[in-house]
Order: structure tokens, then sequence, then C-alpha cells
């Protein structure tokens, strides 16, 4: 795994045109901590080729493709590691087989697996039935789902998964609130993934990317 | 805009759009063929996968066909059908195991952008408990089996479930995951009203129209 145990990093999901993004990444300060996101929107608008179109704007970043496996493994899998992703990400709530599958080709094609927990209640559940944890466990709440006030965020499962399993990361997506930023940052995460603040381009870009690398210090 | 009297034969393609082009070219005209363009495709071409297929299938049927955006959106539900729409897709697909919440939101812009709604089944074991949650009814019900469901336990296609939802619900059912000429029958013959398929297709890419020919009479 590229990433390192020690270190807390910001995530930036790019979710909005390709032509905001390249804007939003020209404003983003150099930092090893920053990783980069092809948001599943950007993926399906554009096509995968957007994941090399940001390693060419940002050669030594570290790519994330969210492309959301559900479904052929193999294929996605593959296609994210022709367009120079470092990490890829399949859904929790994809069948046992296929996320058996996927972080076996992971490993095999040398990139990091993340499992997305969006929608599954009880992550443990799903872990303790893979033959090989992920890499990193995303613990998120949708884009829809934030108008609901009574979803929140499970921050009491990043220990939990954390005590039960040594070498993965927690990630956290969907709360972009700073009270949210600090429970997460709190409950211990390794990775924070952010995008409301970073949808839309502009010169604050940079300032709040730094702000946010001081939060999760 | 689908018949609900007749059976469908949906096609996936997921892999490049110029084998999508020679396949298509060669399908016989049929208005009860859907042409998808797989979750795959779509990654791999973005929208424009979409409305490349839509362009072929114009072309062979000479007139506008029914093009299914295998989006399997799971979050911004309004966002991918607006994506989706904006290509010319038919219709489009959402995860079941998507928030409820995207499911409706899902729902409604389908309505709204009058594109047909497809939701897929995949991994929910009890689809009721998704339905009865809905603010509205999606027009399609995918039953679905994953490849890798498939290949690793061989799970059994969920067909009994057919009846079931029908019985309570009036939306077209679709099957997919049963990839040979007999369970596409078996589907069918216990009501299915789409049969999804693409395996045999990707095989021998050159034998598509004997291929479709083969399935349209299974499923008559």
């Amino acid at each position: 795994m590229r990433l390192e145990h020690k270190k807390k990093y910001l995530q930036i999901a790019l979710n909005s045109s390709f032509s905001e993004a390249r804007e939003i990444l020209f404003n983003l300060p150099v930092s090893d901590r920053i990783l980069i996101e092809a948001g599943t929107p950007l993926i399906k608008s554009e096509g995968a080729n957007v994941i090399r179109e940001i390693k060419f704007l940002k050669p030594y970043s570290y790519i994330v493709a969210d492309l959301k496996i559900m479904n052929l493994a193999k294929k996605e899998v593959i296609l994210a590691k022709k367009n120079g992703a470092d990490a890829v990400v399949c859904l929790g709530f994809a069948p046992i087989e296929t996320i058996d599958e996927f972080i076996r080709l992971c490993e095999e094609y040398q990139m990091d697996s993340m499992l997305d927990m969006m929608s599954v209640k009880n992550s443990l559940l799903v872990l303790k039935k893979l033959k090989k944890p992920p890499n990193v466990v995303i613990l998120h709440r949708g884009a829809d789902e934030t108008e609901n006030r009574e979803k929140l965020i499970p921050y009491y499962q990043i220990k939990q998964i954390q005590g039960a399993l040594n070498n993965v990361l927690i990630s956290v997506a969907g709360g972009d609130e700073l009270s949210e930023i600090r429970s997460a940052i709190f409950n211990g995460v390794d990775i924070l993934i952010l995008w409301k603040a970073f949808y839309h381009p502009g010169a604050e870009i940079s300032v709040l990317a730094n702000k946010f690398l001081k939060e999760i210090q | 805009m689908l018949n609900k009297k007749l059976t469908y034969l949906q096609i996936a393609f997921n892999r490049s759009l110029l084998e999508a082009q020679k396949m298509i070219v060669i399908l016989p005209v049929s208005g009860r063929i859907l042409i998808e363009a797989g979750t795959s495709l779509i990654k791999q071409y973005g929208v424009q996968s979409i409305i490349a297929l839509n362009q072929f299938w114009t072309i062979r049927l000479g007139k506008p066909g029914y093009i299914v955006a295998d989006m399997k959106c799971m979050d911004r539900g309004a966002r991918e059908v607006r994506i989706a729409k904006s290509a010319g897709a038919s219709a489009i697909t959402c995860l079941a195991i998507a928030p409820i919440e995207t499911i409706n939101y899902f729902l409604e812009h389908c309505k709204k952008e009058k594109i047909d709604s497809m939701l897929d089944m995949m991994n929910i074991q009890f689809p009721f408990e998704i339905l009865q949650q809905l603010r509205v009814k999606p027009d399609i019900i995918v039953l679905h089996r994953g490849l890798e469901e498939y290949q690793g336990s061989k799970k059994s296609l969920p067909i009994d479930q057919i009846a079931q939802i029908k019985r309570v619900y009036s939306p077209l059912i679709s099957v997919a995951g049963g990839e040979d000429f007999k369970e596409v029958r078996h589907s069918v013959f216990n009501g299915a009203d789409i049969a999804v398929v693409w395996q045999k297709f990707a095989q021998k890419p050159l034998a598509t129209a004997e291929t479709a020919f083969e399935f349209l009479k299974e499923i008559k």
C-alpha cells in the first residue's frame, strides 16, 4: 500500500464537469497528503480517460478511481489500472464473490483497494465474510442522504474496525460540515473525503485545502 | 414506452464501441430488441457510449430504438438521470441497494424527464422491503444475478420472485444474469418481460445475428 498508516490524508472528490475539475486541480497546493478522486459522476460523464487526464495535470498525485464496482470486478479494475489510478473503489454491498475478486485483483495489479460501505449497516459483518480485508474502508453517507438529518455517519465504527483489523485505513465521506469533520478526526479517521467545498473552482481552493490539511494533521 | 404484452431481448454491450458497432449493424431489425450501454462501457467511454449506441441502433432500425443506460446509480439520483437523458437514453438503472433517498430522487426525476426507470435488485434478498418504502414505483424491476455470484457460488436466478412481485405491483420484470437459452426460456415462462443477455454475444461476436434470432425465438 502506498498510503502510510501514520499520516492523515485529505481526499478531494472531483464531481463537477472536467473543465471545472481542471481549474480546481490548478489551484490545489502540492502535498503528499492530498489524494485526488475522480468521482463517479465525472467518470460516467467523461469516461475513465478522465483519470489519465488528472494524472497528466498532477503527475505525482495519488488518484482514486471511484468506480463503485458492483459487478464485473476484473473489467473495472483493469480499466482503472490502464488509466493510471492508484486506488479503486468497490461497493461494500456488492456480492461477496465480487468483493473478494476485487481485492485479489487490486493486489495483483498493485493498486489500493477501497471498500465503500454506503448503505451497509454493519461494516464489520461484511469485512468478516471476506477472504482478505481491503486496504481502505470508506464509511459513507451519500450526497442524497445528507438532507435526511436522521442519517448520521457511523463514526463509532472507525474504532470498531481499527480494533478488529490492523492494517486497514478508515476513510469518511459525506460529512462536509466542520463539526462533522472534527467528529471524524476525533474518532481517528485516516482519510477525510470532501467534495462540497471543492465543487466549483475559485481562488480560495488553495486556502481551503490548506485549512483542511491543518485540521486533520 | 414498452408494450406490456410483448417480451423483449435486452443485449448488453460491455467491451468496446468498435465491437458494439460491428455487432449492432448485423442485428435483426426488431423492435423487441433493446440495446444496453453496460456499466463498464459507460465507465470506459462516458456518455459518449450511450450516444454512439443510440446512433448505431437508430441507423440499423431506420428509426429511434430503445437504449438502456445501465448507470447502476448509487448516489446523486437526479444528476445521473439528467446525464443519461441528455445522451438520449430511453431507460436508466438504479441500484436497489442505494439509499432510499437516492432511489426516490431517481424515480421522481425519471418521471420528470420522461425516461423509464429500472430498479436493479442485485444482492437484494427481499425486494418488497425496498419497494414498500418508495414514493413512486419503478417502471421496470430488474432481478439480477451478478457474474461473480454465478461463477463463484453458482447462485440460482431469483425467478420465483417474478410472480410474487407481479401479484402486488404491475411493473415490467427484467431478468439479468441468466445467460443460456434454457435460463432465458425459463425466465420468460415464469413471467419475465425482458431477458438481459450479453455473454453469448460476447463469446461469438460474428454470430450476433444468429444468436439474436435464437433468443428471440425462445422468448416469443
